[in-house]
């Protein structure tokens, strides 16, 4: 029971604005909460529904999101096919636990949006096309069959956060390269890697490429070094919480179709495991190996989001 | 859970002389460190180069296709294989020339090369042949397995009405659209990191390493963007292999060493026992692809042997002697004047143009693996005509 209210803010809020009448399309999807205007939330109240009662200019003040998803970069012959990834998990992680967010989404894209948010456990409004409430309720559903877990954030470096647009592209950069930092406001010594523009190592002028800067970090701290890779696409974005007892990959695949035999490496060794894929439930993970204290496995086939619990 | 695995790192250094030699900016010529994982030890016999090193049976006949169809004559094809795997092995019948690779047991991989659709690839009737022969050695049809890996090109040429009722056509992905990784096998794998990419492996095909016994490589004499070349050992290593595109991109190539590294990878090195060199058409220009006649051209022959290396030495020299004959830029040429850089539509238009400064000399650089023969006054040619 304690766990509730936690899976309910990990959860994003529909923001609804349609009469009570579509209450059986919620129900039908498995929708049981709602953000509506003030004015209107009284029959959804009377109809027994979770409401939250969310002003326009609430709601307005919130920081828009960028719609998740993939764009071909035209112009670019891309032998490695990796078109620009538009994600919001760096936006996320720079809020931090006061971040308060809204996305408005075109159809098809509810479920991925509903996705991301949970996954990184963000505090979101959710503005859909009405034809995605079902595959909205399946993604919540899926959300709430996962085993809740109030894990902290792994970090392989820091990043000194001057809240500049440049620091912000880094960070998204680092992000879509699945580096895993911890934002901070001043040099962490936990952290052997550092990034704070401006410095001589990390000169402002460098992060004008913010991708080429991304590979510079990545190549400071090496690849062996990193907690997580993830290799057979590009396209895919994780989070990773846990500690020693309890690791938790959060998979999110922004490419829009499901991808096949998808490989992760994961610092430690973790002989058991636990994986959760949306719109197929409990799956058995791949070709598992534990050796040179890291652990692989592959997911046979990802949706748009899957959830890999892991334990020594 | 836990299965050894073997790993090797290839520290790769440029050859000395030769490129310097074509004037090439040096800069241009990159050399990653790639590392090598397999659940498989090395063999101590290897398919490549096989019993025959720098060994090759040319078997040439002006009837064996008709250039104004590009119709092949499978009986003519038929006598060219036969010819040629009796010289091979010393044999007198071809049934006693093929049970020197193939017993009743095997389940047997042929790697067809698409890539060269419509005008261009493995020819049928060559495949056909080696499906007759296997089965005449006691392999039967279903233990036979046509690969590619990509299933839309296979999809292209379309085997089916040519081959026997049984015979599988299996290929790793739909098509090239770098999401299905479930037909590759995630233990065995080069890892490199070339341009900064995240995904830095590319994994064998699981059909090679848990599934066949023995292969045969039935590639096609072609031009290539990034090898210069592409012949035995491009068809075998990156049509085995995942995510091998990565390799070439903005002027670069690193097939010089990749190429090499990938066909050298067991259980794939071990098992390619018997090459087939189609060269009964061939593409001089605009390669791997051959959408256009325009560069389409006919060698009019089939090379055998099991040593891929001194094949390719061959038949480089074969597209680089049309390409002068041609009167248009060698594949040797490493000059930045003639790059743009990967516009396919530009060096499709022009023979003068290339889009990478191309790695003719991979094949040296598998001959440095061990794969076979490259030195040319090394090799041993016995040509046949039929």
């Amino acid at each position: 029971m304690t766990l509730l209210p936690f899976l309910l803010a990990a959860l994003p809020c529909l923001y609804w604005t349609q009469g009570v009448d579509t209450l059986p399309a919620l129900k039908e999807a498995g929708i049981e909460r709602v953000c509506v205007p003030p004015d209107r939330a009284e029959p959804w109240k009377a109809a027994g529904v979770a409401v939250t009662p969310l002003a326009p200019a609430d709601l307005a003040g919130r920081e828009a999101l960028l719609v998740p998803g993939i764009t071909a970069r035209a112009g670019l012959a891309s032998p490695t096919r990796v078109p620009w990834v538009n994600a919001n998990g760096w936006r996320f992680r720079r809020a931090g636990a006061n971040g308060k967010f809204s996305y408005e989404v075109p159809a098809g894209k509810a479920a991925l949006a509903a996705a991301e948010a949970s996954a990184y456990d963000a505090d979101v409004v959710l503005q859909i096309d009405p034809a995605d409430v079902p595959a909205l309720g399946q993604m919540l559903a899926f959300i709430k069959q996962v085993p809740p877990a109030d894990l902290p954030d792994v970090a392989d470096m820091a990043v000194v956060d001057d809240d500049s647009p440049i620091t912000a592209e880094v960070m998204n950069l680092l992000s879509r390269r699945n580096l895993l930092y911890r934002v901070v406001r001043t040099p962490s010594s936990q952290f052997p890697l550092n990034i704070k523009l401006g410095t001589k190592e990390f000169p402002v002028e460098e992060a004008a490429d913010p991708s080429a800067f991304a590979l510079k970090i990545r190549r400071l701290l090496t690849d062996d070094k990193r907690t997580l890779r993830v290799y057979g696409s590009e396209v895919v974005v994780c989070r990773v919480t846990g500690d020693a007892k309890h690791m938790r990959v959060h998979v999110l695949n922004y490419s829009g179709r499901d991808l096949f035999g998808l490989r992760f490496r994961l610092r430690g060794a973790f002989k058991q495991t636990e994986a959760y894929v949306s719109s197929t439930g409990r799956v058995q993970l791949d070709d598992q190996v534990v050796a040179d204290d890291a652990t692989e496995f592959s997911i046979p086939r990802l949706g748009t989001y899957a959830i890999v619990d892991l334990r020594p | 859970m836990d299965r050894r695995t073997f790993v090797r790192l290839l520290s790769v250094a440029p050859l000395a002389g030769t490129l310097q030699a074509q004037g090439s900016p040096e800069s241009k010529r990159a050399v990653p460190t790639l590392r090598v994982v397999s659940t498989f030890p090395p063999a101590r016999q290897p398919g490549m180069p096989g019993p025959y090193p720098g060994t090759v049976i040319n078997v040439a006949s002006e009837t064996c296709v008709d250039t104004e169809s590009n119709a092949a004559n499978a009986e003519v094809v038929r006598e060219m294989l036969a010819r040629g795997m009796c010289a091979l092995t010393n044999e007198k019948e071809p049934i006693d020339a093929w049970r020197r690779f193939f017993e009743p047991s095997d389940v047997v991989g042929l790697k067809v090369n698409c890539g060269g659709h419509p005008w261009c690839v493995s020819a049928p009737e060559i495949v056909t042949e080696v499906i007759r022969q296997l089965g005449a050695v006691g392999i039967p049809p279903t233990q036979v397995f046509i690969y590619e890996r990509f299933q839309n090109q296979l999809d292209n040429v379309n085997y089916t009405p040519h081959i026997p009722e049984g015979v599988r056509i299996v290929a790793a992905e739909r098509a090239n659209a770098y999401s299905e990784n479930s037909g590759y096998d995630p233990r065995i794998y080069v890892e490199a990191d070339l341009f900064g990419e995240e995904d830095t492996r590319s994994n064998m095909m699981q059909l090679v390493s848990r599934r066949l016994t023995k292969i045969i490589n039935i590639p096609n004499m072609k031009d290539h963007g990034a090898t210069g070349v592409t012949g035995c050992l491009k068809n075998i290593a990156y049509g085995s292999f995942s995510n091998v595109a990565r390799t070439h991109a903005r002027g670069v190539s690193h097939t010089y060493s990749f190429v090499g590294a990938l066909a050298s990878v067991e259980p794939l090195r071990s098992r390619t026992v018997l090459q087939i060199m189609d060269g009964i058409r061939g593409v001089w220009h605009g390669g791997p692809f051959a959408r256009t006649r325009r560069y389409v051209f006919y060698p009019k022959q089939i090379m055998i042997g099991t040593d891929p290396v001194a094949i390719d030495r061959l038949m480089r020299d074969i597209v680089e002697n049309k390409r002068k004959a041609e009167g248009v830029l060698s594949i040797w040429d490493r000059s930045p004047k003639h790059l743009k850089e990967d516009d396919t539509n530009a060096r499709d238009q022009d023979p003068n143009v290339n889009i990478l400064i191309r790695e003719p000399e991979h094949i040296e650089y598998a001959a440095s693996l061990g794969l076979g023969v490259a030195d040319r006054s090394r090799i041993t040619v016995r040509d046949l005509t039929v």
